[in-house]
């Protein structure tokens, strides 16, 4: 594997047990991911994207095949060294931003580093100020989610998942939930972050990551079908 | 959810079950021994009295007896015995009595033991026993049967063995064998105490007609028992555990259902979408509240009865009484299934009407997350969020945590309640017998007698210290011609020591020999005529004088005492002889106590006072607290039942709430929650508010204890309670606390973990 490959599938099947047998989501998907690269990932609903960055996370494991990310092979990791692992090495973006509502919106940001204490106890607020402040949101970092926009929240959401400055950014259908305003200034800070280096795989029904990603992966059934390299 | 429904059911209806068998139990037996209306003492009963008194109209029947005390061998010393005897005691028709086992009735020459002396005694059927009365030979009985009176304090409690026997045994034993109680039962049921005074005054006075002396009338309170006042105030300690218990309950069946519906919003949400309407949706789910609760109170009702007879019948025993054969009053049942349908379905109203009213919308947008916590739990910062975030959480829904804090620090009240009390009782004891009860023994004699002489006698025994001559006479109050109810009144040298019972009111005694009586507070509970400060006239052996109360003293004991100075009653009834030697030894050594209560029976018996029993201050100090303590520890296991109800609460507050949060803890994982970061999580919850009951619990408990010390007062022994906890009390009830929380939330914690992190972030 070359050293700038930040990640790699090979021949990863993925099958769910269903009443009526079983249900394929992904079917021999290889797919090689390098640094600093922002992968848009798309398709239509079931399609298997959501699958594909859960196997990437760690959340869900391949039924068969490899998966390799920044060198870890997560197909034969415990679950108690994945959880550790994730915390340190993938930051995840949801659709519903899912902050945890007591907690203030620096509060949330810093709950990843106090999981993973990879930075020093006294250096998280500070690190959370400047997270909140790359991302245009430090004025509300002492609000409630609940009193905070859409966009909003998913900026703080994405201050949480850089928290402990993972690897690889992971982001299911992160503007699903915004108006096309705030879906567009969502996209364009993902596409600052993959210049400032950083590696962003999103899930997307967002027609417009064409326009900032610098490579666009089309699933079908279970199947990459298509990859489009869109950024120069 | 069932099974906490079950537990919290099942606890309050174990107390309201026994509560009730007890209530039926004590009221109805009682009864149905057909108890005496009054009893006469008269100098002796004859055919012709008989007759004569069954023939006055309100009267329905009578009965002769004879009591004796008499002393009884027990585990090598002499201990007091009571013998009853009549002439046909097989056919006794007023205070009924219940074979349980062997011969009934007595053959002459045969002593058949009442059942709650059995254990006292340590003879069983086929055993025998030392009897003495007075003066006369020891005499070996055989023990040939085992008889119930219900109508009898327990013979283990008073410390006597109670021996029902012939006339002809008593002659044995050298006492009279004729009879000298009359015991009537009135025709007219209804009648109150002062018209059953009347019917016993007219029976008195046709005694005196026949030429027969009355000493006394003893008429009481119709239909109550002799230890009426400790049932009462032991039923009410139960009930207000059950009711407390019931309480409890019923807070964790509205948690458990709430919850419940909570976590269905969307369900409800769907059901709208597709055209249910709210009362289609509120009757299906209200439905399934009640079969919830007709499946809780299938499997509660039935444990309930079973756990509440074995527990009736243990608290039963220590009155005298028997449960077996009773029923389980029907109301109580009744009681329960309303409670096991109605509270589920009380509970679910709430939400189900608040789903039924939410928008479709809000309902299907619903993504899991949500709800804010207290805004003063909300500035707490500066430590860790996993610290944080537990502590916002268990604020988060906050009527639900306040109904588990009110639920465990109930139970944790009266957890500290019955410890308190559990102190209290020793204080009390060692209080009693170190600074009210001073003396180390008692010796009582068979007869009375001079007090000098006896003085003589005590105090050239070599390690005696002080020694007091006691006496005992009963007193009626005298007017309008007839005779109130009787009370004892102690006869106690004018420079008494060895009693000091602190002044309540008024003052102590004076040394001369004034006619002044002092009586405890128990006393003015029951003749509340005898306040401090006026003057009653007192029929004491026949002879009417005036007495006045100058003061009253704090009751150390539950029983009614009044107090006179030896020289007053000599002066007023020419007779003041004493019966009792309380003895105080230079040497407080128990060895040397118990050699030297062996030497002043030796020199008093040598001298020719017989001596009826010698009682050790140190072996009745260990008797009575043993038998109060196992009175606390019941107490104590009722609270130990409601922390459990507590507990339960908690567990099911806490696996609701990672029900609810599924998502969240999933999110947590998500972004590096290892398994035990989140089982800490959940764990700390749970502990926060284990923590928070341990706080309330604290000032809660004081009026818990000082409900339960009045109560006990009642049945047992004045106690005043110490009403701030203990160090001990407190420590053990955090102990208790933080492991009750880390128990009921070991399996929500461990769900939590087990939750699949892919499927909690799903939106489908």
């Amino acid at each position: 594997m070359q050293s700038d490959i930040l990640i790699s599938l090979r021949g990863v099947d993925k099958s769910y047990a269903i009443h009526s047998g079983s249900f394929t989501a992904l079917r021999g998907v290889t797919l090689d991911i390098a640094r600093g690269e922002f992968i848009g990932v798309v398709g239509q609903s079931g399609s298997g994207k959501s699958t594909l960055l859960n196997l990437l996370s760690g959340i869900d494991r391949a039924s068969a095949g490899e998966v390799f990310v920044d060198g870890v092979a997560l197909h034969a990791m415990r679950e108690r060294e994945i959880a550790r692992w994730r915390g340190r090495s993938v930051g995840i973006v949801f659709q519903f931003f899912q902050l945890l509502p007591t907690l203030t919106a620096i509060e949330n940001v810093m709950l990843p580093m106090d999981l993973c204490a990879r930075w020093r106890a006294r250096d998280r607020e500070d690190r959370a100020r400047a997270l909140l402040d790359r991302l245009g949101v430090a004025d509300q970092a002492f609000k409630l989610p609940a009193t905070l926009s859409g966009g909003q929240q998913q900026r703080v959401a994405i201050a949480r998942a850089l928290a402990n400055e993972p690897a690889v950014l992971l982001a299911d259908e992160p503007t699903g939930n915004l108006d096309s305003h705030n879906a567009a200034n969502i996209l364009e800070l993902f596409a600052e972050l993959a210049q400032q280096g950083q590696t962003i795989v999103a899930a997307t029904h967002d027609a417009g990551v064409h326009r900032v990603c610098t490579r666009t992966v089309t699933i079908a059934d279970g199947q990459i079908t298509e990859q489009v390299a869109s950024y120069a | 959810m069932v099974l906490a429904i079950v537990v919290g059911l099942a606890g309050a209806g174990t107390v309201l079950d026994a509560w009730s068998l007890l209530h039926r139990v004590t009221r109805d037996e009682y009864l149905a021994t057909n108890p005496a209306s009054a009893t006469l003492r008269v100098d002796s009963v004859d055919a012709s009295l008989l007759d004569s008194a069954r023939a006055i109209p309100s009267v329905r029947d009578v009965e002769a007896r004879r009591t004796v005390l008499a002393g009884v061998r027990v585990q090598g010393a002499w201990d007091t015995g009571l013998l009853y005897a009549s002439n046909d005691l097989g056919n006794r028709r007023i205070g009924v009595l219940a074979p349980q086992e062997g011969q009934w009735p007595p053959a002459d020459g045969a002593f058949v033991i009442e059942r709650s002396s059995v254990t006292f005694a340590g003879a069983a059927v086929g055993d025998s026993v030392l009897v003495r009365i007075g003066k006369g030979a020891e005499v070996r009985l055989p023990v040939t049967g085992i008889v119930r009176d219900q109508g009898l304090a327990p013979g283990w409690m008073d410390h006597v063995v109670y021996g029902f026997v012939t006339p002809a045994t008593l002659a044995k034993l050298g006492a009279p064998s004729s009879l000298n109680e009359l015991r009537i039962t009135v025709r007219d049921r209804s009648l109150d105490r002062a018209a059953i005074r009347r019917v016993a005054n007219d029976v008195r006075a046709l005694a005196v007609r026949l030429g027969h002396e009355v000493p006394s009338v003893d008429v009481p309170v119709p239909g109550r028992h002799v230890h009426a006042a400790q049932m009462d105030s032991l039923l009410m300690i139960m009930g207000a555990f059950g009711v407390l218990a019931l309480c409890m309950s019923g807070f964790l069946v509205v948690n458990l259902v709430t919850a419940m519906l909570t976590g269905q919003l969307r369900e409800i949400g769907v059901m709208k979408a597709l055209g249910a309407r709210p009362g289609q949706l509120a009757a299906l789910y209200l439905a399934f509240a009640l079969a919830l609760g007709v499946v809780a109170s299938a499997i509660a009702i039935p444990l309930a009865a079973y756990a509440g007879r074995a527990y009736a019948s243990f608290a039963a025993t220590m009155l005298n009484f028997d449960v077996d054969g009773h029923a389980i009053p029907r109301f109580a049942l009744v009681l329960q299934l309303l409670a096991g349908l109605l509270l589920p379905v009380l509970a679910a109203a709430v939400p189900v009407v608040r789903g039924s009213n939410v928008s479709v919308a809000t309902l299907l947008r619903d993504t899991g997350i949500g709800g804010v916590t207290a805004p003063w739990i909300q500035r707490i910062r500066g430590t860790q969020r996993p610290l944080l975030f537990s502590l916002r959480n268990a604020f988060r829904r906050r009527w639900r945590t306040a109904l588990t804090l009110v639920t465990l620090a109930s139970g944790g009240a009266a957890f500290l309640g019955a410890l308190d009390l559990r102190a209290s009782i020793r204080d009390s004891v060692g209080s009693l017998f170190d600074n009210v009860l001073r003396f180390d023994m008692a010796v009582r004699l068979d007869s009375p007698h001079d007090a000098d002489s006896i003085a003589d006698v005590t105090s050239r025994v070599p390690g005696v210290e002080i020694a007091e001559e006691w006496g005992s006479v009963r007193a009626t109050q005298a007017g309008a011609g007839e005779q109130g109810a009787p009370f004892a009144i102690s006869v106690i040298p004018a420079h008494e020591r060895l009693v000091t019972a602190p002044i309540a009111r008024g003052r102590w005694m004076g040394d001369g020999d004034a006619a002044e009586i002092v009586v405890n507070t128990r006393m003015l509970e029951e003749q509340p005529e005898l306040a401090v400060g006026t003057s009653v006239d007192l029929a004491i052996g026949g002879r009417i004088s005036r007495w006045a109360v100058v003061g009253s003293v704090e009751s150390a004991i539950p029983q009614p005492t009044a107090f006179v100075t030896r020289g007053a009653l000599e002066r007023v009834a020419g007779d003041a002889r004493a019966t009792t030697v309380l003895i105080r030894a230079s040497n407080r050594d128990p060895d040397a106590r118990y050699a030297l209560a062996g030497r002043v029976r030796d020199a008093l018996e040598a001298a020719g006072f017989a001596v009826g029993s010698s009682e050790l201050s140190q072996v009745n100090r260990r008797a009575i607290e043993d038998h109060l303590l196992m009175v606390g520890a019941f107490l104590l296991a009722m609270a130990q039942l409601t922390i459990v109800v507590g507990a339960l609460a908690l567990g099911a507050t806490m696996s609701l709430a990672v029900q609810e949060r599924t998502r969240e803890i999933g999110v947590l994982r998500a972004i590096g929650a290892t398994p035990g970061a989140i089982v800490t999580m959940v764990q700390v919850e749970g502990l926060l508010i284990g923590v928070l009951s341990w706080l309330i619990a604290i000032p809660l408990s004081l009026p818990v204890s000082a409900l339960l010390a009045r109560a006990f007062g009642k049945i047992m022994l004045p106690v005043t309670p110490t009403l701030i906890p203990g160090r001990f009390a407190v420590a053990v009830w955090l102990a208790v606390v933080v492991i009750a929380s880390l128990v009921a939330c070991a399996w929500p914690a461990l769900r939590a973990t087990r939750i699949p992190t892919v499927s909690a972030i799903a939106y489908e």
